[in-house]
């Protein structure tokens, strides 16, 4: 919705913050105690008013995964992508599983594909209540505005109380425990072969992971009321996940069943526009017809956006392409959720921001805690499941290896894996969109929009480093530190650069 | 609450896929075959919250991992207890590091290891996929090997002086 004129400053401000930017990181590599690769970096460039121009938020790399690959038998690939993260093994082993499923052209047993959903909803809910409990959790269940030494785990178990704490560590093992069960190491996971998995459960051992779902639920539910107890009763936290400094009207992605209702295995995906309208809904192997990815010079990150609507900067609105994945971005592509307490949770969520989609960002913490209830759900309908202790697990692929795709939602978001094998099943090409890529580009204006409500005049307000980590907490991004190089977290360096490139402020934690 | 039969753990820290990230993988691979029955092997690819699943229940501890100071040369194995992460990190709400998985330990009152070892070697680039370490890396992996089996025999022989190594122990 730029007119050309503005389009055209916009540009010239990007070629010279790029420009600006390149210069300063030449500068910083060549500073040998700076290990800019290891950190996490947010730079804001600021004009001559003292106003922000621009904000970049950068995250270590992985490098070589493609390069990597190639060569290998395309079975590996569950395992190997399994290991690229310690973040989210289950999502890639998933998805990379349903890529040999196309590969091959097999279909699983319907045992096989129960079993699947089961696992992958199970490490969709101690997921999510790791991101509620510990990484994200603190800035609601605690307060954004509480001091910083008490805005991490230990804060949230002396807000909850140390049972509490007790419990979400005791439910997060048996979750784990089960998936190992089924899958072996949670890191490591062997379940998925294409046309199957190569494992069931024993019909003895049935009773106790029918309990254990039922306690996975009960615990749901619990969280959900803590989130509305903490969060939703306090009209000051309510402000703040409605402020504009963390909304933005973009498209948004999921994955849904044949009722557009959230689903985290299977279905199609589908988009909707920044107005709630049905943009687009495609297979997997439709994704590259729908998805286009933008190079920025700042940044590893390619920027994925809408093909058809096109790249026009970071901006949003119905004429730019850049869409969002993640919690909040599923249940706002889909018209419900599949499960009766869900889909309650889900209703009242909508009915209290009044509007659908919903563009605040920091709603994602909330959408969180009601897909927790859904998995939860989900996880019971499966294990009651009269196949489920079934042992016809596997069809036996015979086709000849071509092109396969895959995709599932990951905690994280839309998750699409894609490989091209010669005859012999051996890779050639590897293609990965990872969730945190499909969000790249709202989270880069997040954080440039956190920086220009924060920044003035080349004065900046107290707690600017939390206010813009927390637009990006939001996302539970994976920064791809699958690297466990103590001390075991990500530096995050951020600096305000003046019109003349020098590094005028510094924060770093 | 879990029931372990062994009570010294070695964790080993790692992804063996980014080159020399998984050193610590490989030295643990060679300790195993070396300890007895109450030590246990175990390897792991996470951080934060999955440690404290995985610590909970030893008397003991000794993990092995891989660090960038970038003040060391690859290579340089370094002894830490966990008092120095509390020292030098700020507690962060997006990663639950080591310092906040133990301090949590504690407020839950959780059966945790009272002895805590961390042997870290520097590495060199931990970030790219590839199998294999650097050269420093590969020649310096005997002796983290062999530092780790010292602590191992010191853990498990009667408690001598329990003093603090700090990163100024350098082997």
């Amino acid at each position: 919705m730029m007119d050309e004129s503005i389009q055209t400053v916009w540009n010239e401000a990007q070629t010279r913050a790029n420009e600006a930017y390149t210069a300063q990181r030449r500068r910083i590599t060549v500073d040998p105690i700076t290990r800019l690769e290891g950190h996490g970096k947010i730079d804001i460039f600021l004009n001559e008013q003292g106003e922000v121009e621009r904000a970049y938020f950068q995250v270590p790399e992985l490098r070589g995964f493609e390069v990597f690959s190639l060569g290998r038998p395309a079975e590996d690939m569950p395992q190997i992508t399994s290991r690229i993260c310690g973040v989210c093994p289950t999502a890639h082993h998933m998805a990379s599983t349903k890529a040999l499923d196309d590969l091959y052209r097999v279909e699983p047993p319907s045992p096989a594909k129960k079993i699947r959903e089961l696992v992958y909803n199970t490490f969709m809910l101690e997921d999510h209540a790791l991101h509620v409990y510990v990484l994200g959790g603190p800035d609601f269940i605690v307060g954004p505005d509480a001091p910083p030494e008490m805005r991490n785990v230990l804060g949230v178990i002396q807000t909850v109380g140390i049972d509490i704490g007790k419990r979400v560590i005791s439910t997060r093992r048996r979750l784990r425990e089960f998936i190992a069960y089924l899958g072996g190491k949670v890191v490591h996971p062997v379940l998925g072969l294409p046309g199957g998995v190569a494992k069931g459960i024993a019909p003895e051992d049935l009773p106790r992971f029918q309990q254990l779902a039922k306690d996975g639920l009960e615990f749901a539910l619990f969280t959900l009321q803590v989130f509305k107890d903490v969060v939703l009763k306090n009209p000051a936290y309510m402000d703040l996940i409605t402020s504009d400094t963390y909304t933005h009207r973009t498209y948004y992605m999921g994955l849904v069943d044949e009722q557009n209702r959230v689903n985290f295995y299977d279905g199609k995906i589908r988009v909707v526009s920044p107005e709630g309208k049905e943009y687009a809904k495609f297979t997997a192997q439709q994704y590259l017809d729908y998805v286009a990815e933008h190079v920025e010079p700042w940044s590893y990150v390619k920027f994925c956006y809408l093909k058809g609507v096109g790249w026009k900067g970071f901006t949003d609105g119905a004429e730019s392409g850049i869409y969002s994945v993640a919690p909040l971005a599923r249940l706002n592509a889909s018209d419900g959720m599949a499960t009766p307490e869900a889909q309650k949770a889900y209703e009242e969520f909508f009915n209290a921001f009044g509007q659908k989609p919903v563009h605040h960002t920091l709603a994602n913490h909330w959408a969180r805690v009601i897909e927790m209830v859904y998995a939860a759900e989900r996880i019971n309908e499966l294990i009651n499941d009269p196949e489920i202790t079934s042992q016809n697990l596997r069809v036996i692929p015979t086709a000849t290896p071509t092109v396969g795709m895959g995709v599932v939602e990951a905690p994280r978001g839309t998750l699409f894996h894609h490989y091209e094998t010669d005859e012999n099943g051996i890779l050639r090409k590897v293609n990965l969109i990872v969730a945190t890529q499909n969000n790249s580009a709202r989270m880069a204006m997040s954080v440039e929009k956190a920086a220009k409500g924060l920044i003035h005049g080349g004065e900046v307000s107290e707690g600017l480093l939390n206010k813009v980590e927390m637009a990006f907490r939001a996302y539970d991004p994976c920064h791809a530190c699958a690297t466990h190089s103590l001390p075991g977290q990500m530096p995050l360096v951020l600096s305000i650069y003046n019109a003349r490139g020098e590094v005028i402020h510094q924060q770093r934690r | 609450m879990n029931e372990r039969k062994a009570r010294t753990l070695v964790l080993a820290l790692g992804n063996d896929l980014l080159g020399d990230d998984g050193v610590g993988l490989e030295a643990a691979r060679r300790i195993a075959g070396q300890v007895d029955g109450s030590v246990d092997v175990m390897e792991s690819g996470e951080a934060g919250l999955a440690l404290l699943e995985l610590l909970e229940g030893y008397e003991r501890a000794l993990l092995i991992d891989s660090i960038v100071t970038g003040r060391y040369p690859p290579g340089t194995v370094l002894e830490f207890s966990p008092n120095d992460f509390r020292q030098v990190i700020a507690p962060s709400p997006h990663y639950a590091g080591l310092p906040e998985v133990l301090e949590m330990a504690r407020r839950l009152n959780l059966a945790f290891p009272q002895d805590i070892r961390i042997l870290a070697m520097e590495v060199q680039n931990p970030y790219e996929f590839r199998i294999g370490f650097s050269e420093p890396v590969q020649e310096a992996l005997p002796r983290l090997v062999q530092r780790a089996l010292q602590i191992l025999n010191a853990q498990t022989a009667p408690p001598q002086n329990a003093a603090c190594v700090g990163t100024s122990n350098v082997t």
